[in-house]
Protein backbone atom coordinates (compact mmCIF):
# COMPACT_ATOMS: atom_id res chain seq x y z
CA UNK A 1 0.00 0.00 0.00
CA UNK A 2 1.19 3.51 -0.82
CA UNK A 3 2.76 4.96 2.32
CA UNK A 4 0.84 8.23 2.16
CA UNK A 5 -2.44 6.36 1.75
CA UNK A 6 -1.51 4.19 4.70
CA UNK A 7 -0.81 7.20 6.90
CA UNK A 8 -4.09 8.80 5.83
CA UNK A 9 -5.86 5.63 6.94
CA UNK A 10 -4.02 5.71 10.28
CA UNK A 11 -5.28 9.25 10.81
CA UNK A 12 -8.80 8.08 10.08
CA UNK A 13 -8.51 5.36 12.71
CA UNK A 14 -7.10 7.84 15.24
CA UNK A 15 -9.92 10.32 14.60
CA UNK A 16 -12.58 7.64 14.75
CA UNK A 17 -11.14 6.26 17.99
CA UNK A 18 -10.93 9.74 19.54
CA UNK A 19 -14.35 10.92 18.43
CA UNK A 20 -16.49 7.83 18.77
CA UNK A 21 -17.73 8.31 15.21
CA UNK A 22 -17.34 5.84 12.40
CA UNK A 23 -17.80 5.36 8.67
CA UNK A 24 -14.30 3.84 8.57
CA UNK A 25 -14.90 1.17 5.89
CA UNK A 26 -16.36 3.61 3.37
CA UNK A 27 -13.45 6.00 3.86
CA UNK A 28 -10.90 3.20 3.45
CA UNK A 29 -12.63 2.41 0.17
CA UNK A 30 -11.94 5.83 -1.37
CA UNK A 31 -8.51 7.00 -0.16
CA UNK A 32 -6.64 6.19 -3.36
CA UNK A 33 -9.44 7.72 -5.45
CA UNK A 34 -9.31 10.93 -3.41
CA UNK A 35 -5.52 11.07 -3.61
CA UNK A 36 -5.64 10.48 -7.37
CA UNK A 37 -7.98 13.47 -7.68
CA UNK A 38 -5.74 15.73 -5.59
CA UNK A 39 -2.66 14.63 -7.54
CA UNK A 40 -4.46 15.47 -10.77
CA UNK A 41 -6.34 18.68 -10.00
CA UNK A 42 -5.03 22.22 -9.60
CA UNK A 43 -5.31 23.56 -6.07
CA UNK A 44 -3.49 25.68 -3.54
CA UNK A 45 -4.06 24.76 0.12
CA UNK A 46 -2.87 28.23 1.16
CA UNK A 47 -5.61 29.74 -1.02
CA UNK A 48 -8.61 27.42 -0.95
CA UNK A 49 -10.60 29.98 -2.95
CA UNK A 50 -7.90 30.42 -5.61
CA UNK A 51 -9.93 31.43 -8.69
CA UNK A 52 -8.01 29.09 -11.02
CA UNK A 53 -8.42 25.98 -8.90
CA UNK A 54 -10.16 22.85 -10.09
CA UNK A 55 -13.19 21.76 -8.08
CA UNK A 56 -13.85 18.57 -6.17
CA UNK A 57 -17.22 17.56 -4.72
CA UNK A 58 -17.54 14.64 -2.33
CA UNK A 59 -21.00 13.50 -3.32
CA UNK A 60 -20.97 10.57 -0.88
CA UNK A 61 -20.71 12.97 2.02
CA UNK A 62 -20.57 10.26 4.70
CA UNK A 63 -16.96 9.62 3.63
CA UNK A 64 -16.14 13.01 5.16
CA UNK A 65 -13.51 11.68 7.53
CA UNK A 66 -11.58 10.23 4.59
CA UNK A 67 -11.97 13.53 2.76
CA UNK A 68 -10.73 15.52 5.74
CA UNK A 69 -7.75 13.21 6.18
CA UNK A 70 -6.83 13.70 2.54
CA UNK A 71 -7.28 17.48 2.80
CA UNK A 72 -5.02 17.48 5.85
CA UNK A 73 -2.46 15.38 3.97
CA UNK A 74 -2.41 17.93 1.14
CA UNK A 75 -2.00 20.84 3.54
CA UNK A 76 -5.44 22.42 3.92
CA UNK A 77 -5.21 22.12 7.71
CA UNK A 78 -3.16 20.25 10.29
CA UNK A 79 -3.81 16.54 10.83
CA UNK A 80 -4.23 17.16 14.57
CA UNK A 81 -7.55 18.86 13.84
CA UNK A 82 -8.91 15.51 12.64
CA UNK A 83 -9.19 14.47 16.29
CA UNK A 84 -12.01 17.02 16.71
CA UNK A 85 -14.12 15.11 14.16
CA UNK A 86 -17.81 15.36 15.02
CA UNK A 87 -17.30 17.44 18.18
CA UNK A 88 -19.77 20.20 19.02
CA UNK A 89 -17.67 23.18 17.95
CA UNK A 90 -15.42 21.42 15.46
CA UNK A 91 -15.23 22.51 11.83
CA UNK A 92 -15.17 18.84 10.91
CA UNK A 93 -18.68 17.43 11.07
CA UNK A 94 -19.54 13.90 10.07
CA UNK A 95 -20.63 15.38 6.76
CA UNK A 96 -18.64 18.23 5.16
CA UNK A 97 -19.66 21.88 5.37
CA UNK A 98 -18.34 24.16 2.65
CA UNK A 99 -18.74 27.21 4.85
CA UNK A 100 -16.47 25.76 7.54
CA UNK A 101 -13.83 23.53 6.02
CA UNK A 102 -11.14 24.89 3.67
CA UNK A 103 -11.09 22.85 0.47
CA UNK A 104 -14.74 21.77 0.68
CA UNK A 105 -16.69 23.13 -2.29
CA UNK A 106 -20.12 21.77 -1.37
CA UNK A 107 -21.89 20.75 1.82
CA UNK A 108 -23.10 17.22 1.19
CA UNK A 109 -24.68 14.40 3.12
CA UNK A 110 -27.99 13.67 1.45
CA UNK A 111 -27.05 11.21 -1.26
CA UNK A 112 -27.31 12.05 -4.93
CA UNK A 113 -27.02 15.82 -4.65
CA UNK A 114 -23.30 16.35 -5.09
CA UNK A 115 -23.00 14.86 -8.54
CA UNK A 116 -25.84 17.08 -9.82
CA UNK A 117 -24.27 20.20 -8.32
CA UNK A 118 -20.97 19.15 -9.90
CA UNK A 119 -22.74 19.04 -13.27
CA UNK A 120 -23.82 22.64 -12.69
CA UNK A 121 -20.27 23.62 -11.76
CA UNK A 122 -18.89 22.01 -14.90
CA UNK A 123 -21.50 23.75 -17.04
CA UNK A 124 -20.66 27.07 -15.41
CA UNK A 125 -16.97 26.64 -16.18
CA UNK A 126 -17.73 25.73 -19.76
CA UNK A 127 -19.90 28.82 -20.20
CA UNK A 128 -16.94 30.83 -18.92
CA UNK A 129 -14.59 29.09 -21.38
CA UNK A 130 -12.51 28.14 -18.38
CA UNK A 131 -9.90 25.37 -18.53
CA UNK A 132 -10.77 24.41 -14.95
CA UNK A 133 -12.10 20.91 -14.31
CA UNK A 134 -14.64 19.41 -11.91
CA UNK A 135 -14.21 16.09 -10.13
CA UNK A 136 -16.80 14.31 -8.05
CA UNK A 137 -16.86 11.04 -6.14
CA UNK A 138 -20.08 9.06 -5.87
CA UNK A 139 -20.83 5.79 -4.13
CA UNK A 140 -22.47 2.70 -5.53
CA UNK A 141 -25.00 2.82 -2.70
CA UNK A 142 -25.58 6.49 -3.46
CA UNK A 143 -26.30 5.47 -7.02
CA UNK A 144 -29.53 3.85 -5.89
CA UNK A 145 -30.74 7.46 -5.90
CA UNK A 146 -32.55 8.49 -9.07
CA UNK A 147 -30.99 11.94 -9.14
CA UNK A 148 -27.55 10.45 -9.81
CA UNK A 149 -28.83 9.18 -13.12
CA UNK A 150 -30.70 12.40 -13.90
CA UNK A 151 -27.44 14.26 -13.44
CA UNK A 152 -25.46 11.77 -15.52
CA UNK A 153 -28.02 12.03 -18.33
CA UNK A 154 -27.76 15.82 -18.36
CA UNK A 155 -23.94 15.75 -18.23
CA UNK A 156 -23.78 13.29 -21.11
CA UNK A 157 -26.34 15.22 -23.13
CA UNK A 158 -24.31 18.41 -22.65
CA UNK A 159 -21.08 16.49 -23.33
CA UNK A 160 -19.38 18.01 -20.29
CA UNK A 161 -15.81 16.91 -20.99
CA UNK A 162 -14.57 19.00 -18.08
CA UNK A 163 -16.36 16.73 -15.59
CA UNK A 164 -14.95 13.50 -14.18
CA UNK A 165 -17.09 11.24 -11.99
CA UNK A 166 -15.38 8.65 -9.83
CA UNK A 167 -17.63 5.74 -8.93
CA UNK A 168 -16.71 3.90 -5.75
CA UNK A 169 -17.65 0.36 -6.74
CA UNK A 170 -17.28 -1.35 -3.37
CA UNK A 171 -20.39 -3.51 -3.36
CA UNK A 172 -21.94 -1.73 -0.43
CA UNK A 173 -25.46 -2.36 -1.69
CA UNK A 174 -25.15 -6.07 -2.30
CA UNK A 175 -27.66 -6.72 0.50
CA UNK A 176 -30.34 -4.38 -0.88
CA UNK A 177 -30.17 -2.89 -4.38
CA UNK A 178 -26.88 -3.84 -6.05
CA UNK A 179 -25.70 -2.27 -9.30
CA UNK A 180 -23.92 -5.24 -10.86
CA UNK A 181 -22.68 -3.71 -14.11
CA UNK A 182 -21.87 -0.03 -13.52
CA UNK A 183 -19.39 0.28 -16.38
CA UNK A 184 -21.94 -0.89 -18.93
CA UNK A 185 -24.58 1.35 -17.40
CA UNK A 186 -22.46 4.50 -17.54
CA UNK A 187 -21.45 3.66 -21.11
CA UNK A 188 -25.10 3.19 -21.99
CA UNK A 189 -25.81 6.62 -20.55
CA UNK A 190 -23.26 8.07 -22.98
CA UNK A 191 -20.29 8.56 -20.65
CA UNK A 192 -16.66 7.97 -21.53
CA UNK A 193 -16.21 5.17 -19.01
CA UNK A 194 -13.07 3.50 -17.72
CA UNK A 195 -12.84 0.71 -15.16
CA UNK A 196 -9.75 0.46 -12.97
CA UNK A 197 -8.56 -0.93 -9.65
CA UNK A 198 -9.88 1.60 -7.14
CA UNK A 199 -6.79 1.18 -4.98
CA UNK A 200 -4.22 1.57 -7.79
CA UNK A 201 -3.14 5.18 -7.52
CA UNK A 202 -1.22 5.18 -10.80
CA UNK A 203 -4.08 3.62 -12.73
CA UNK A 204 -6.57 6.08 -11.24
CA UNK A 205 -4.36 9.06 -12.11
CA UNK A 206 -3.90 7.76 -15.65
CA UNK A 207 -7.67 7.37 -16.02
CA UNK A 208 -8.31 10.89 -14.71
CA UNK A 209 -5.75 12.50 -17.01
CA UNK A 210 -6.78 10.64 -20.15
CA UNK A 211 -8.49 13.07 -22.54
CA UNK A 212 -12.22 12.58 -23.01
CA UNK A 213 -14.72 13.97 -25.48
CA UNK A 214 -17.58 13.95 -23.00
CA UNK A 215 -18.22 13.40 -19.32
CA UNK A 216 -15.77 10.87 -17.96
CA UNK A 217 -16.66 8.16 -15.48
CA UNK A 218 -13.94 6.21 -13.71
CA UNK A 219 -15.36 3.10 -12.11
CA UNK A 220 -12.98 2.26 -9.28
CA UNK A 221 -13.35 -1.33 -8.12
CA UNK A 222 -12.73 -0.98 -4.41
CA UNK A 223 -12.85 -2.82 -1.13
CA UNK A 224 -14.88 -1.29 1.65
CA UNK A 225 -12.44 -1.33 4.55
CA UNK A 226 -9.37 -1.79 2.32
CA UNK A 227 -6.24 -2.13 4.47
CA UNK A 228 -7.92 -3.83 7.41
CA UNK A 229 -9.16 -7.36 6.67
CA UNK A 230 -11.43 -7.31 9.71
CA UNK A 231 -13.23 -4.22 8.43
CA UNK A 232 -13.42 -5.57 4.91
CA UNK A 233 -14.91 -8.85 6.13
CA UNK A 234 -17.46 -7.08 8.33
CA UNK A 235 -18.26 -3.91 6.43
CA UNK A 236 -21.92 -3.76 7.36
CA UNK A 237 -21.23 -4.20 11.07
CA UNK A 238 -18.54 -1.50 10.95
CA UNK A 239 -20.42 0.98 8.79
CA UNK A 240 -20.79 3.54 11.59
CA UNK A 241 -18.84 2.02 14.46
CA UNK A 242 -15.84 3.47 16.27
CA UNK A 243 -13.14 1.06 17.53
CA UNK A 244 -12.49 0.46 21.22
CA UNK A 245 -8.81 0.50 22.35
CA UNK A 246 -8.25 -3.18 21.56
CA UNK A 247 -9.92 -2.96 18.19
CA UNK A 248 -7.96 0.18 17.41
CA UNK A 249 -4.65 -1.61 18.08
CA UNK A 250 -5.78 -4.55 15.99
CA UNK A 251 -6.71 -2.31 13.04
CA UNK A 252 -3.42 -0.43 13.28
CA UNK A 253 -1.54 -3.74 13.11
CA UNK A 254 -3.61 -4.93 10.18
CA UNK A 255 -2.94 -1.65 8.43
CA UNK A 256 0.79 -1.93 9.09
CA UNK A 257 0.81 -5.27 7.36
CA UNK A 258 -1.12 -4.02 4.35
CA UNK B 1 -47.04 36.12 -16.65
CA UNK B 2 -44.79 33.65 -18.49
CA UNK B 3 -44.30 36.03 -21.39
CA UNK B 4 -43.48 38.81 -18.96
CA UNK B 5 -40.98 36.52 -17.25
CA UNK B 6 -39.32 35.90 -20.59
CA UNK B 7 -39.37 39.59 -21.56
CA UNK B 8 -37.87 40.71 -18.25
CA UNK B 9 -35.18 38.04 -18.22
CA UNK B 10 -34.24 38.69 -21.85
CA UNK B 11 -33.79 42.36 -21.12
CA UNK B 12 -31.79 41.72 -17.97
CA UNK B 13 -29.64 39.10 -19.68
CA UNK B 14 -28.56 41.61 -22.31
CA UNK B 15 -26.71 43.52 -19.64
CA UNK B 16 -25.96 40.82 -17.10
CA UNK B 17 -23.84 37.99 -18.45
CA UNK B 18 -24.35 36.03 -15.28
CA UNK B 19 -27.98 35.19 -16.09
CA UNK B 20 -28.58 31.60 -17.21
CA UNK B 21 -31.98 30.05 -17.94
CA UNK B 22 -32.60 26.38 -17.14
CA UNK B 23 -35.89 24.99 -18.44
CA UNK B 24 -37.55 21.76 -17.37
CA UNK B 25 -39.03 21.24 -20.83
CA UNK B 26 -41.56 24.01 -20.34
CA UNK B 27 -41.74 27.38 -22.13
CA UNK B 28 -39.37 25.94 -24.74
CA UNK B 29 -40.71 27.91 -27.69
CA UNK B 30 -41.02 31.06 -25.61
CA UNK B 31 -37.29 31.05 -24.94
CA UNK B 32 -36.09 30.18 -28.45
CA UNK B 33 -35.20 33.84 -29.19
CA UNK B 34 -33.23 33.96 -25.92
CA UNK B 35 -31.46 30.74 -26.83
CA UNK B 36 -30.59 32.07 -30.27
CA UNK B 37 -29.23 35.27 -28.78
CA UNK B 38 -27.39 33.66 -25.86
CA UNK B 39 -26.78 30.03 -26.89
CA UNK B 40 -24.52 29.30 -23.94
CA UNK B 41 -26.96 30.73 -21.40
CA UNK B 42 -30.23 28.91 -22.09
CA UNK B 43 -30.73 25.18 -21.61
CA UNK B 44 -33.82 23.06 -21.92
CA UNK B 45 -32.36 20.32 -19.74
CA UNK B 46 -35.31 17.96 -19.63
CA UNK B 47 -37.87 16.67 -17.19
CA UNK B 48 -35.65 16.14 -14.15
CA UNK B 49 -36.60 18.80 -11.63
CA UNK B 50 -34.41 17.58 -8.79
CA UNK B 51 -31.30 17.66 -10.93
CA UNK B 52 -32.26 21.05 -12.35
CA UNK B 53 -32.29 22.66 -8.91
CA UNK B 54 -28.96 21.12 -7.95
CA UNK B 55 -27.41 22.04 -11.28
CA UNK B 56 -28.57 25.59 -10.67
CA UNK B 57 -26.73 25.47 -7.34
CA UNK B 58 -23.58 24.50 -9.23
CA UNK B 59 -24.08 27.42 -11.60
CA UNK B 60 -24.50 29.76 -8.63
CA UNK B 61 -21.30 28.45 -7.07
CA UNK B 62 -19.38 29.91 -10.01
CA UNK B 63 -21.10 33.30 -9.92
CA UNK B 64 -24.11 32.83 -12.19
CA UNK B 65 -27.71 33.86 -11.48
CA UNK B 66 -29.73 30.95 -12.85
CA UNK B 67 -33.48 30.93 -13.39
CA UNK B 68 -34.88 27.42 -13.11
CA UNK B 69 -38.31 27.26 -14.68
CA UNK B 70 -40.92 24.54 -14.79
CA UNK B 71 -44.31 23.45 -13.42
CA UNK B 72 -45.04 24.46 -9.82
CA UNK B 73 -45.69 21.19 -7.95
CA UNK B 74 -42.76 19.42 -9.56
CA UNK B 75 -40.14 22.10 -8.92
CA UNK B 76 -41.28 22.78 -5.35
CA UNK B 77 -42.94 19.78 -3.71
CA UNK B 78 -40.86 17.17 -5.54
CA UNK B 79 -37.61 19.11 -5.29
CA UNK B 80 -37.96 20.41 -1.74
CA UNK B 81 -34.78 18.75 -0.50
CA UNK B 82 -32.70 20.10 -3.38
CA UNK B 83 -33.98 23.60 -2.63
CA UNK B 84 -33.43 23.14 1.09
CA UNK B 85 -29.91 21.73 0.93
CA UNK B 86 -28.28 22.76 -2.34
CA UNK B 87 -29.67 26.29 -2.39
CA UNK B 88 -30.58 27.32 1.15
CA UNK B 89 -28.09 25.34 3.26
CA UNK B 90 -25.25 25.84 0.81
CA UNK B 91 -26.16 29.52 0.37
CA UNK B 92 -26.53 29.50 -3.39
CA UNK B 93 -29.06 32.06 -4.54
CA UNK B 94 -30.76 30.55 -7.58
CA UNK B 95 -34.14 31.76 -8.82
CA UNK B 96 -36.97 29.26 -9.06
CA UNK B 97 -39.77 30.34 -11.36
CA UNK B 98 -42.85 28.17 -11.42
CA UNK B 99 -45.90 28.13 -13.62
CA UNK B 100 -49.26 26.59 -12.77
CA UNK B 101 -50.04 28.29 -9.47
CA UNK B 102 -52.77 26.82 -7.25
CA UNK B 103 -55.49 25.68 -9.69
CA UNK B 104 -54.24 27.30 -12.90
CA UNK B 105 -54.08 23.79 -14.41
CA UNK B 106 -57.52 22.91 -13.09
CA UNK B 107 -58.29 20.72 -16.08
CA UNK B 108 -55.25 18.54 -15.42
CA UNK B 109 -56.49 17.42 -12.04
CA UNK B 110 -54.91 17.19 -8.61
CA UNK B 111 -51.51 15.99 -9.84
CA UNK B 112 -50.99 19.43 -11.35
CA UNK B 113 -52.55 21.57 -8.63
CA UNK B 114 -50.08 23.35 -6.37
CA UNK B 115 -51.07 25.15 -3.18
CA UNK B 116 -48.52 24.04 -0.55
CA UNK B 117 -45.46 25.47 -2.32
CA UNK B 118 -45.31 28.83 -0.55
CA UNK B 119 -46.18 27.37 2.85
CA UNK B 120 -43.35 24.85 2.56
CA UNK B 121 -40.72 27.10 1.01
CA UNK B 122 -41.25 29.90 3.53
CA UNK B 123 -40.00 27.52 6.22
CA UNK B 124 -36.55 27.29 4.64
CA UNK B 125 -33.84 29.60 6.01
CA UNK B 126 -32.75 32.34 3.55
CA UNK B 127 -35.59 31.57 1.13
CA UNK B 128 -37.48 34.45 -0.45
CA UNK B 129 -41.06 33.60 -1.46
CA UNK B 130 -42.80 35.88 -3.92
CA UNK B 131 -46.33 35.71 -5.27
CA UNK B 132 -46.73 38.42 -7.88
CA UNK B 133 -50.33 39.05 -8.80
CA UNK B 134 -49.77 40.67 -12.17
CA UNK B 135 -47.22 41.04 -14.95
CA UNK B 136 -46.12 44.42 -13.66
CA UNK B 137 -45.57 43.05 -10.19
CA UNK B 138 -43.56 40.16 -11.62
CA UNK B 139 -41.36 42.50 -13.61
CA UNK B 140 -40.69 44.67 -10.56
CA UNK B 141 -39.91 41.74 -8.29
CA UNK B 142 -37.61 39.95 -10.74
CA UNK B 143 -35.57 43.08 -11.30
CA UNK B 144 -35.37 43.65 -7.57
CA UNK B 145 -34.47 40.13 -6.43
CA UNK B 146 -32.90 37.98 -9.15
CA UNK B 147 -29.41 38.68 -7.86
CA UNK B 148 -30.24 39.06 -4.17
CA UNK B 149 -27.83 36.32 -3.13
CA UNK B 150 -30.68 34.35 -1.57
CA UNK B 151 -32.73 31.61 -3.20
CA UNK B 152 -35.87 33.26 -4.54
CA UNK B 153 -39.16 31.66 -5.51
CA UNK B 154 -41.25 33.45 -8.12
CA UNK B 155 -44.72 31.94 -8.37
CA UNK B 156 -46.17 32.73 -11.78
CA UNK B 157 -49.85 32.51 -12.65
CA UNK B 158 -51.67 32.62 -15.96
CA UNK B 159 -54.60 34.35 -14.28
CA UNK B 160 -53.26 37.55 -12.79
CA UNK B 161 -55.45 40.28 -11.33
CA UNK B 162 -56.17 43.45 -13.36
CA UNK B 163 -55.19 46.01 -10.73
CA UNK B 164 -52.19 48.28 -10.71
CA UNK B 165 -50.40 47.80 -7.41
CA UNK B 166 -46.97 49.42 -6.94
CA UNK B 167 -45.28 46.53 -5.15
CA UNK B 168 -41.91 46.43 -3.50
CA UNK B 169 -40.03 43.40 -2.23
CA UNK B 170 -40.82 42.66 1.40
CA UNK B 171 -43.53 45.29 1.60
CA UNK B 172 -47.29 44.93 1.73
CA UNK B 173 -49.65 47.45 0.13
CA UNK B 174 -52.55 49.14 1.88
CA UNK B 175 -55.15 49.25 -0.86
CA UNK B 176 -57.89 50.62 1.36
CA UNK B 177 -57.75 52.06 4.87
CA UNK B 178 -61.08 53.46 5.99
CA UNK B 179 -60.41 53.01 9.68
CA UNK B 180 -62.68 49.99 9.65
CA UNK B 181 -62.78 47.43 12.43
CA UNK B 182 -62.12 44.64 9.94
CA UNK B 183 -59.06 44.24 7.68
CA UNK B 184 -58.98 41.87 4.75
CA UNK B 185 -55.53 40.54 3.89
CA UNK B 186 -54.77 38.72 0.66
CA UNK B 187 -51.97 37.99 -1.78
CA UNK B 188 -51.34 37.32 -5.45
CA UNK B 189 -53.82 36.85 -8.30
CA UNK B 190 -56.86 36.20 -6.06
CA UNK B 191 -56.80 39.94 -5.36
CA UNK B 192 -59.12 40.38 -8.35
CA UNK B 193 -61.85 38.33 -6.68
CA UNK B 194 -61.22 39.92 -3.30
CA UNK B 195 -61.45 43.46 -4.65
CA UNK B 196 -64.72 42.63 -6.34
CA UNK B 197 -66.05 40.94 -3.21
CA UNK B 198 -65.35 43.78 -0.80
CA UNK B 199 -65.84 46.75 -3.11
CA UNK B 200 -68.37 48.61 -0.96
CA UNK B 201 -67.91 46.75 2.31
CA UNK B 202 -66.61 48.60 5.39
CA UNK B 203 -63.22 46.89 5.49
CA UNK B 204 -59.59 47.83 5.16
CA UNK B 205 -57.66 45.93 2.51
CA UNK B 206 -54.00 44.92 2.66
CA UNK B 207 -52.23 43.14 -0.18
CA UNK B 208 -49.00 41.14 -0.18
CA UNK B 209 -46.82 40.13 -3.11
CA UNK B 210 -44.04 38.94 -0.81
CA UNK B 211 -44.91 36.00 1.43
CA UNK B 212 -41.41 35.78 2.88
CA UNK B 213 -40.17 37.98 4.35
CA UNK B 214 -43.67 39.02 5.34
CA UNK B 215 -44.20 42.71 6.07
CA UNK B 216 -44.76 42.51 9.82
CA UNK B 217 -44.84 46.27 10.17
CA UNK B 218 -47.92 46.62 8.00
CA UNK B 219 -49.64 43.79 9.87
CA UNK B 220 -48.87 45.49 13.19
CA UNK B 221 -50.67 48.61 11.95
CA UNK B 222 -53.89 46.64 11.77
CA UNK B 223 -53.47 44.43 14.83
CA UNK B 224 -56.32 46.23 16.63
CA UNK B 225 -58.74 45.11 13.90
CA UNK B 226 -60.28 41.74 13.10
CA UNK B 227 -58.08 40.30 10.33
CA UNK B 228 -59.77 38.24 7.62
CA UNK B 229 -57.33 36.35 5.39
CA UNK B 230 -58.52 35.33 1.94
CA UNK B 231 -56.08 33.23 -0.06
CA UNK B 232 -56.13 30.42 -2.61
CA UNK B 233 -53.00 28.71 -1.26
CA UNK B 234 -51.31 27.93 2.02
CA UNK B 235 -48.58 30.23 3.25
CA UNK B 236 -50.06 33.69 3.69
CA UNK B 237 -52.04 32.82 6.82
CA UNK B 238 -48.98 31.17 8.37
CA UNK B 239 -46.83 34.16 7.47
CA UNK B 240 -49.29 36.62 9.00
CA UNK B 241 -49.17 34.59 12.21
CA UNK B 242 -45.48 35.52 12.54
CA UNK B 243 -47.01 38.54 14.26
CA UNK B 244 -48.31 37.14 17.55
CA UNK B 245 -51.66 37.62 19.25
CA UNK B 246 -53.75 38.71 16.29
CA UNK B 247 -57.47 38.11 15.83
CA UNK B 248 -57.49 36.20 12.56
CA UNK B 249 -60.02 34.22 10.55
CA UNK B 250 -59.25 32.67 7.20
CA UNK B 251 -61.15 31.79 4.06
CA UNK B 252 -58.79 29.39 2.39
CA UNK B 253 -58.58 25.87 1.10
CA UNK B 254 -60.47 22.77 2.23
CA UNK B 255 -58.62 19.78 3.70
CA UNK B 256 -59.24 17.69 0.64
CA UNK B 257 -57.97 17.29 -2.92
CA UNK B 258 -59.87 19.32 -5.48
CA UNK B 259 -60.96 16.49 -7.71
CA UNK B 260 -62.81 18.54 -10.30
CA UNK B 261 -61.53 19.79 -13.66
CA UNK B 262 -62.72 22.75 -15.70
CA UNK B 263 -60.98 26.08 -15.13
CA UNK B 264 -59.43 27.88 -12.20
CA UNK B 265 -62.66 29.86 -11.98
CA UNK B 266 -64.69 26.66 -11.66
CA UNK B 267 -62.47 25.40 -8.85
CA UNK B 268 -62.52 28.73 -7.06
CA UNK B 269 -66.32 28.73 -7.17
CA UNK B 270 -66.44 25.14 -5.90
CA UNK B 271 -64.31 26.00 -2.88
CA UNK B 272 -66.01 29.34 -2.18
CA UNK B 273 -63.24 31.60 -3.46
CA UNK B 274 -65.28 33.24 -6.23
CA UNK B 275 -66.27 36.90 -5.65
CA UNK B 276 -69.81 36.08 -4.52
CA UNK B 277 -68.75 33.45 -2.00
CA UNK B 278 -65.97 35.64 -0.65
CA UNK B 279 -68.45 38.48 -0.24
CA UNK B 280 -70.94 36.26 1.61
CA UNK B 281 -68.21 35.09 3.97
CA UNK B 282 -67.01 38.63 4.58
CA UNK B 283 -70.55 39.85 5.27
CA UNK B 284 -71.08 37.10 7.82
CA UNK B 285 -67.80 37.98 9.49
CA UNK B 286 -68.71 41.67 9.49
CA UNK B 287 -72.09 40.90 11.08
CA UNK B 288 -70.45 38.75 13.71
CA UNK B 289 -67.96 41.50 14.45
CA UNK B 290 -70.76 44.05 14.84
CA UNK B 291 -72.71 41.72 17.14
CA UNK B 292 -69.60 41.05 19.17
CA UNK B 293 -69.01 44.76 19.60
Amino acid sequence: MNLACKEIRRNILRASRASGHGHIPTTFSVIEMLCAVYETMKFDPARPDWPERDLFVLSKGHAALGFYSVLAHYGFFKPEELLTYGAFQSRLGCHPDRLKVPGVELSTGSLGHGVAVAVGMALALRIQNSPRRVFTLIGDGESNEGMVWEAVMVAANLRLANLAILYDNNGSQRRSLPIPNPTERFKAFGCDTLEVDGHDLAALKAALTKPAATVKVVVGNAIKGCGCPTLAANMFEWHRKSPNPEQFEQFMKELEAA
Amino acid sequence: MRKQFKDTVVELADRDERIVVVLGDISHFLFIPFQEKHPTRCYNMGICENALVSIAAGLCSQGFHPFVHTIAPFITERSLEQIKLDLCYNRFGANIVSTGASFDYAWDGATHHCYTDMAILRLLPRMEVLQPGSKTELDTLIRSQYNSGNPTYFRLSDFGHPHDVPVKFGKGNILKNSGAKVTVMTAGPILGNVMEACADLPVNLVYFSTIKPIDKEIIERFRHTQILVVHDAFGLLEAIHEVPDLRVSCLGLPDQFCVWYGTVHDIRKMISLDPGSIRNWLQKKLAATENHC
